[in-house]
C-alpha cells in the first residue's frame, strides 16, 4: 500500500512539474474550469430572482450543491484524469507497457495526465462552498461534516469514473462514452434537489450508482433536509465504490488481449 | 461542393453509422438532459408562467433544445482536436486541401449521420409530452429554415474550440467549457428572457442564442415574421463572420506546429 501510495504521488508531482513548462496550457485550462462554474453560478443566481425556492431549497443550499458537483469533477481531472484514456489505450495496446511495470495499471493510468481545468473547477468550487455556507447559515460545528463531505465527494467521484472508463475493456472504442454519460446524466439531474425526480431515479442515485452521496446527501444532511443518519452512507459508498472501480479494472485487464496485427 | 468536400463526408458519416453506439449514446445524452429539464420545469412553473413560458411552451423550448444540441454535439470535434494533439496534423498539411473546409465538410457528415435519430428523439418527445404547437405553419417553416444554420454555426464553434489545442495538452476541460457556454448562453439551462437586462443583451450578442433562443422564439411567435427573418439573417451573418475568425485563427496557430524527426 505504501509502495502504491508512494508510486501515485510521485507520478502526480511529475506531472505538476511537467505543467511547470507550459505555463499557458495552464492558464487556459485553469480558466475553462472556473467559467462552467462560473456559469453554473450564474444560473442559479439568474434561477433565483424568478422563483423564491427549488423544492424547498433555497439559494445558498443549491450553490452548496453545485459546489460539490464542482470540486467533484475538478478532483478527477486532478487525481485520475488519465483513466479518460483507458478507451484509447486499450484500443491501441498501449497498456502492454504498463502491464510489465512493477505498480498497480489503475495508479498508472490515472496519472498519466492531470486535467489542468480541476485547479479551476476545485478553487472555483470551493469559493462557492464557502460562499453557500455561510450564506446557509452554517457554523463552524458543521466544519467536521463540510470536511467530510469533501473529502468523500473527491473519492466516490474518482471511483466513479474510473469505473466507467473501464467499460471500455469489454466495449472496445476510443471514447469513453459510459463516462461521458454518467457525468451527463449527474450534471444534469445532481445540479438539482433529488426531490424533484421520480422515485427510480432518487433509488438508482442512492442506492445502484451512488453518485447522490457526491454532493446530495450531504449537503441535504448539513442543510436540514435530510437525516443525519445518512451521512453515514457517505463514506461508506466511497469505500464500495472505490473497491468496485478496483475490482472492475481489475477484471477488465483480464479482459485485455492488447492490439492484433 | 466539390467531390472532395463530399467524400470527406461521406466517410464521417459512414464512420458514424459504423459505430452504432456512439450514435445511440449522442441522443441519450441529450435525452436525460431533456427528462431533467421537464423535472425541473414542471415544478417550477407549476400551473404558473415565468419569463412569458407557460408548461406548453416550455416543453416546446426544452424539446427544440434536445433537437439542437443534440445535432451540435454530434460532429467530429474529438477526430478534429486528436489529429492537432497528437500531431497528424502536420500531414494534414501536405495534402492539397483545405484544412478548415476538409474538417467542415467531416463535420458536417457527422452532423447528418445524427440527423435521422435526433428526428426520432424529437418526434417520440412530441408525442409523449405533448408540447405547444408552432404559432403557425409559416413559424413552423422559418423555424425550421433557421434550425439549418445550426450546421455552419456548430461547425465553427466546435472548430474555433478545437483550435485551442494548439496552445493546451487536452481537449477535455474545453470540450465543457464549450458545452456549458453553449449551454448556458442559448438558453437551454435557463431562458434568456429570465436573465436580467445585461446579460440578455450580452447573450444576443454572442453566436450561442441562435442554438435554442432563436429557433425557439420563432416557433412559439415570440417574433413576428420580420422578426423571425431578423434572426435568421443574424444567424447567416454569424455562420460567416465565425468561419472568417477560424480561418485568420487559425493560420496564426498552426504556426505553432513543431516538426520532429529527420
Amino acid at each position: 500500500m505504501r509502495h502504491v501510495g508512494g508510486v501515485y504521488r510521485r507520478a502526480l508531482v511529475a506531472q505538476i512539474r511537467s505543467i511547470t513548462e507550459y505555463p499557458a496550457d495552464f492558464w487556459v485550462m485553469a480558466s475553462a474550469g472556473v467559467m462552467w462554474n462560473l456559469l453554473q453560478f450564474a444560473f442559479l443566481t439568474v434561477l433565483f430572482n424568478a422563483v423564491p425556492d427549488v423544492a424547498g431549497w433555497d439559494y445558498h443550499e443549491m450553490v452548496l450543491l453545485s459546489s460539490l458537483l464542482a470540486i467533484a469533477g475538478g478532483s478527477t481531472a486532478l487525481f485520475c484524469d488519465g483513466v479518460w484514456s483507458t478507451g484509447q489505450m486499450v484500443l491501441k495496446g498501449e497498456i502492454d507497457y504498463r502491464i510489465t511495470r512493477p505498480a498497480p495499471v489503475v495508479v498508472q493510468m490515472a496519472t498519466t495526465h492531470i486535467g489542468m481545468q480541476g485547479f479551476g473547477e476545485v478553487g472555483f468550487g470551493l469559493v462557492m462552498f464557502v460562499y453557500g455556507w455561510i450564506g446557509a447559515g452554517l457554523g463552524l460545528a458543521a466544519v467536521p461534516v463540510g470536511v467530510l463531505a469533501l473529502v468523500c465527494t473527491a473519492v466516490i467521484e474518482c471511483a466513479l469514473v474510473t469505473l466507467f472508463c473501464s467499460v471500455n475493456f469489454w466495449l472496445k472504442g476510443p471514447m469513453s462514452n459510459f463516462a461521458f454519460m454518467f457525468i451527463d446524466l449527474q450534471n444534469s439531474a445532481m445540479s438539482m434537489p433529488l426531490g424533484l425526480f421520480p422515485i427510480g431515479v432518487k433509488l438508482v442515485t442512492l442506492f445502484v450508482v451512488p453518485v447522490a452521496f457526491v454532493n446530495f446527501v450531504p449537503i441535504a444532511v448539513l442543510t436540514g433536509h435530510m437525516s443525519g443518519w445518512w451521512l453515514i452512507g457517505t463514506p461508506v459508498a466511497a469505500v464500495l465504490a472505490v473497491f468496485a472501480a478496483t475490482v472492475v479494472y481489475r477484471f477488465g485487464l483480464r479482459s485485455y488481449d492488447s492490439a492484433g496485427n | 461542393m466539390a467531390s472532395v468536400d463530399l467524400a470527406y463526408a461521406t466517410i464521417t458519416f459512414k464512420r458514424k453509422i459504423a459505430y452504432k453506439s456512439t450514435w445511440l449514446f449522442t441522443v441519450l445524452f441529450g435525452g436525460f438532459s431533456l427528462m431533467a429539464g421537464l423535472a425541473v420545469w414542471s415544478n417550477l412553473l407549476g400551473d404558473g408562467e415565468l419569463g412569458g413560458y407557460d408548461w406548453d411552451a416550455m416543453k416546446a423550448y426544452l424539446i427544440i433544445g434536445f433537437l439542437t444540441s443534440t445535432l451540435a454535439w454530434s460532429g467530429s470535434d474529438w477526430e478534429m482536436a486528436n489529429r492537432i494533439l497528437d500531431g497528424h496534423v502536420a500531414i494534414d498539411l501536405t495534402k492539397p486541401v483545405d484544412f478548415q473546409r476538409a474538417r467542415a465538410a467531416e463535420y458536417m457528415g457527422g452532423m447528418a449521420a445524427t440527423v435521422p435519430s435526433a428526428i426520432i428523439g424529437t418526434a417520440a418527445a412530441i408525442l409523449i409530452f405533448q408540447p405547444a404547437s408552432p404559432v403557425s405553419p409559416l413559424a413552423a417553416v422559418l423555424t425550421a429554415f433557421s434550425l439549418l444554420f445550426i450546421f455552419p454555426l456548430a461547425f465553427a464553434i466546435n472548430f474555433l474550440a478545437v483550435l485551442s489545442c494548439f496552445v493546451t495538452q487536452r481537449f477535455l476541460g474545453i470540450q465543457w467549457a464549450r458545452d456549458c457556454l453553449l449551454a448556458f448562453f442559448s438558453g437551454l439551462m435557463i431562458p434568456i428572457a429570465l436573465m436580467p437586462g445585461w446579460l440578455q443583451t450580452l447573450a444576443w450578442c454572442l453566436p450561442f442564442v441562435h442554438f435554442t433562443t432563436t429557433p425557439a422564439s420563432i416557433y412559439l411567435g415570440r417574433v413576428d415574421t420580420a422578426g423571425a427573418l431578423g434572426l435568421i439573417a443574424v444567424e447567416a451573418v454569424w455562420a460567416v463572420a465565425l468561419w472568417i475568425l477560424a480561418r485568420v485563427l487559425w493560420s496564426r496557430l498552426v504556426r505553432k506546429v513543431t516538426i520532429h524527426g529527420g
